[in-house]
């Protein structure tokens, strides 16, 4: 199936909203999204922006069924750093509407995301996957990355609501 | 201990450079730093840097056995959730051991959480080695939640070889 990937611009932020919705419907959490529309504007598409997205998209004759979209994926990502090897890009989302898999729509994002790390000079691409969603992970391992948790033992861990408010107290 | 936390400069390079290799000496990964000073100087403080750095200083007749005053370092950057929206993501937090039970670890936490408060963050994340229970139970004792734990997060890092061949797959624009 032919198909495109491009940088999103700001008129794709209503399409990156009802993706971002998808994919929290599949991750079991639709209900803890929160944002709109207007942060997707103002975050990605300022001049300091908070991320960075691509999208994948189809031809008209293979736009969905429901819906009658063209843009069937996306990626978002941000630059990081590692005070060992330095540049390091991030990849937040991956997702492709689920009419659309098994045609490389996913792994081409994720290639394209490496691409465009490798070109601002960014020695890794990092991101986290959920033990329960074996699928997706057996997917990355397929691809040559490592489980950094299962390797090392590193932890994520995250401040927010209260403790966050507590913690940032002069 | 007197001490004062304040915004990195460009000049403090070489002192974070110090202590990121004196954090991986604790981590027992020492031979894995190949960042130099040079490198924090062009991604920190370039126009849209790659990371933002706090450091904490004592004065003078506080500075430690080799003559340093400056004596810790956070480092963070801002991250996105498309569930919440913007995030700050604490890469590195380091006390030099000397000056370590004085509130200069607290106080570097709370002010890249003040920091990203500003900025209207929802989130402070960071990561942690599961052995290292000093500050696991630090962070912890702060409210941090260990999602690797409650809720499976795990790391994923493509780098070298398997970096490359992942980028040179990418479609055409």
């Amino acid at each position: 199936m032919e198909y495109s990937i491009r940088a999103a611009s700001v008129e794709d932020c209503k399409d990156i909203r009802r993706l971002i919705g998808e994919l929290a419907e599949y991750e079991k959490v639709a209900d803890e999204v929160t944002i709109t529309q207007r942060d997707l504007e103002r975050d990605g598409f300022s001049e300091n922006p908070f991320f960075h997205c691509i999208i994948a998209e189809v031809p008209e004759q293979h736009k969905t069924k429901e819906g009658d979209h063209t843009k069937i994926g996306y990626a978002t990502y941000f630059y990081n750093y590692n005070t060992w090897c330095g540049r390091a890009i991030y990849m937040g989302d991956l997702y492709v509407m689920s009419e659309f898999r098994g045609k490389g729509i996913g792994r081409a994002l994720m290639s394209k995301v490496a691409q465009l790390g490798r070109a601002a000079g960014c020695r890794q691409l990092n991101f986290t996957v959920m033990d329960w969603n074996k699928s997706a992970r057996d997917f990355y391992l397929r691809q040559g990355c490592v489980d950094i948790t299962a390797n090392t033992g590193k932890h994520f861990m995250r401040c927010e609501g209260e403790a966050l408010e507590h913690l940032a107290q002069p | 201990m007197k001490f004062k936390i304040r915004p990195a400069t460009k000049e403090d390079c070489k002192e974070i450079s110090r202590m990121i290799m004196e954090l991986a000496v604790y981590e027992k990964m020492p031979d894995q730093v190949k960042i130099t000073h040079e490198d924090l100087e062009r991604d920190g403080f370039c126009q849209n840097p790659f990371f933002e750095c706090l450091v904490a200083e004592v004065p003078e007749e506080h500075k430690s056995t080799e003559g340093f005053t400056v004596v810790g370092y956070g480092l963070y950057f801002y991250n996105y959730s498309t569930w919440e929206g913007r995030t700050v993501y604490l890469e590195d937090l380091y006390v030099m051991p000397e000056f370590r039970g004085n509130g200069i670890g607290k106080g570097l936490l709370s002010k890249v959480a003040q920091v990203g408060k500003k900025k209207r963050c929802v989130r402070l994340n960071l990561s942690v080695l599961d052995w290292n229970t000093p500050s696991r139970d630090f962070y912890a004792a702060k409210g941090a939640r260990d999602l690797t734990d409650s809720e499976g997060w795990h790391f994923i890092r493509f780098d070298g070889q398997n970096l490359d061949n992942l980028a040179n797959e990418a479609p055409e624009d």
